[in-house]
């Protein structure tokens, strides 16, 4: 468990600072790990009367997905674009659109994944997240 | 005299089902049959606690609850990026609206050129996400799986589309405009997963009614929402209201990108309706989603608690349609038999939520469906079918609300 965390964290903070990379101007793709159920109030931050406008870097809760091998692929290559969370969030899919998804991120949104992970990451999101599969 | 614990009237009993005290986490293969979507509150900066869809990139749906009122709250609207290059920081004295491209006079403007150069104009007008309603489909389709919460009503200001597009001077022949605002993917170039562009043909009508918004509700846009500006397109779908719009390209041929190509498009069928079987045999074409049929919603009293049997109260909510004013909302407490006009709240303009409210006392104890109906100036009615289409767009059947009603005595 923690170490699946901290894996997950990995992978968010090495995104941060790829996105943190932008003109002087901009900044933009910054998150932060966060927690859910969490009922604290966001801080207020701190205001200058310059000409840049900011908020804090959007949190993302922690996520786990199903155990199950197949996993590290899906937190490694779908993360590029977007949280596990968009997998969580869709209804349970069956089989043959999960292949179709999958297949969609590669050829319509260039997601470049070597293909045995792009085997695993279907065979992973079959085995779990299908009418018949999906537990949580 | 003392009474006996057990005798107290609030006191839930043993034989109470046990239940679960939060809804599940998720929903299907079955249509979710909750009003919103059933994700965690979920808090973001500037934001109230909203319902979580996705957090990289943003998604957050409005609880029901907010569209008590004709106008939504900055801080409760609604959230959908498409890529994670969301804007953290903006810096206006670097930042400008650029209108480029096949124009005579290519301009940049500053947030205090938007401000001082031009007489600013307001415009109540709902923004809804294409895919509100998706987990109503059967069978589900993959995407946002949004509740009825991805919409939201706002006070628009800003300066009005055509005195940029004068001021730039389009050159005659020109086709399209392209829009692109500040948000980036990590996708490769070429590809929707590296930048959003949406594109308006310079012929349509809409045009005229566009404003490049600075203000919304009366204050700057939330950074999740827009900030510094947001392209506004009353009566059309918010897959064109442009977040943090920094570019206005005009083209002068057609606009071949992802989203305009391949994404956010409709079966050119009625309601855009077809099937599973329809799509897979390609028997129809499809062409760019617009305008957002009418729909209305009972907001209040929402069906989570019973109404004691013969108290008469007002059930109340929101209509609106992209084709014009709402003209009519009917209410059915028999699940659509029978039909009675509600009384329609205050005017704000063709484009804007409309208010309605009615009475109500159920007379006796029991299971009632009460079934709500808008209809607009275009004869326009809202249908009791179902609609599907592969990308879960144009949701508009007539909402239904289960409300139980117990004894009062």
């Amino acid at each position: 468990m923690a170490g699946r965390t901290s894996a997950i964290f990995l992978v968010i903070s090495t995104l941060a600072v790829t996105a943190a990379v932008v003109a002087a101007d901009l900044k933009k793709g910054y998150y932060t790990p966060a927690q859910l159920g969490s009922l604290r109030q966001p801080s207020p931050g701190a205001l200058s009367p310059d000409s840049v406008y900011q908020v804090s870097a959007y949190p993302v809760p922690v996520l786990d997905l199903a155990a199950g091998d197949g996993r590290q692929y899906v937190q490694i290559h779908c993360n590029t674009c977007h949280s596990p969370r968009y997998i969580t969030m869709q209804p349970p899919l069956p089989a043959a659109d999960w292949d179709s998804e999958v297949n969609k991120m590669i050829k319509t949104y260039g997601a470049n994944i070597p293909e045995e992970a792009v085997r695993k990451i279907i065979a992973y999101l079959q085995t779990h997240y299908t009418p018949e599969t999906r537990k949580e | 005299m003392a009474v006996k614990p057990c005798l107290w009237p609030y006191m839930a009993t043993a034989q109470d089902p046990p239940r679960a005290n939060t809804v599940e986490p998720f929903t299907g293969p079955e249509p979710n049959s909750h009003w919103n979507s059933v994700g965690p509150y979920f808090t973001e900066p500037q934001k109230a606690p909203l319902l979580l869809l996705t957090d990289r990139p943003v998604q957050l749906e409005t609880p029901r609850h907010y569209f008590l009122t004709p106008f939504t709250p900055n801080e409760a609207f609604y959230v959908r990026w498409h890529l994670e290059g969301i804007p953290n920081a903006v810096d206006l004295k670097e930042w400008k609206l650029r209108i480029e491209g096949d124009v005579k006079n290519p301009i940049a403007l500053s947030m205090s050129d938007l401000i001082q150069k031009f007489k600013p104009i307001s415009i109540a007008a709902v923004n809804q996400c294409s895919g509100n309603s998706r987990s109503r489909l059967r069978p589900r389709v993959p995407g946002g799986q949004w509740g009825n919460g991805a919409m939201g009503n706002a006070m628009w200001t800003g300066v009005r589309l055509g005195e940029l597009l004068d001021m730039a001077a389009v050159k005659t022949g020109s086709l399209f405009l392209q829009f692109q605002g500040l948000e980036t993917g990590q996708g490769p170039e070429g590809f929707g997963s590296h930048v959003f562009l949406k594109s308006l043909a310079l012929t349509n009508p809409v045009l005229d009614e566009c404003i490049v918004a600075y203000l919304m509700n009366g204050e700057p846009l939330p950074m999740l929402n827009g900030f510094p500006v947001r392209l506004v397109v009353p009566g059309y779908f918010a897959t064109y209201w442009t977040k943090c719009l920094s570019w206005i390209r005009v083209l002068s041929a057609p606009d071949e990108n992802f989203w305009m190509k391949t994404a956010y498009r409709v079966p050119d069928t009625p309601r855009g309706n077809t099937t599973p079987e329809d799509v897979k045999a390609g028997k129809f074409k499809t062409v760019p989603i617009e305008r957002l049929p009418v729909r209305s919603f009972l907001i209040s009293p929402d069906g989570l608690s019973k109404i004691p049997a013969g108290m008469s109260v007002t059930l109340r909510g929101i209509a609106f349609s992209g084709f014009g004013r709402v003209v009519c909302v009917e209410v059915s407490d028999d699940g659509g038999k029978n039909w009675a006009a509600a009384t329609l709240g205050e005017d704000h303009g063709p484009y804007s939520f409309r208010a309605w409210e009615m009475p109500w006392t159920p007379k006796s104890p029991g299971r009632y469906s009460l079934a709500v109906r808008a209809t607009d100036q275009k004869n326009n009615t809202q249908p009791d079918e179902p609609v599907w289409n592969p990308g879960g767009y144009l949701w508009n059947r007539i909402e239904r609300q289960e409300m139980v009603v117990g004894n009062a005595s």
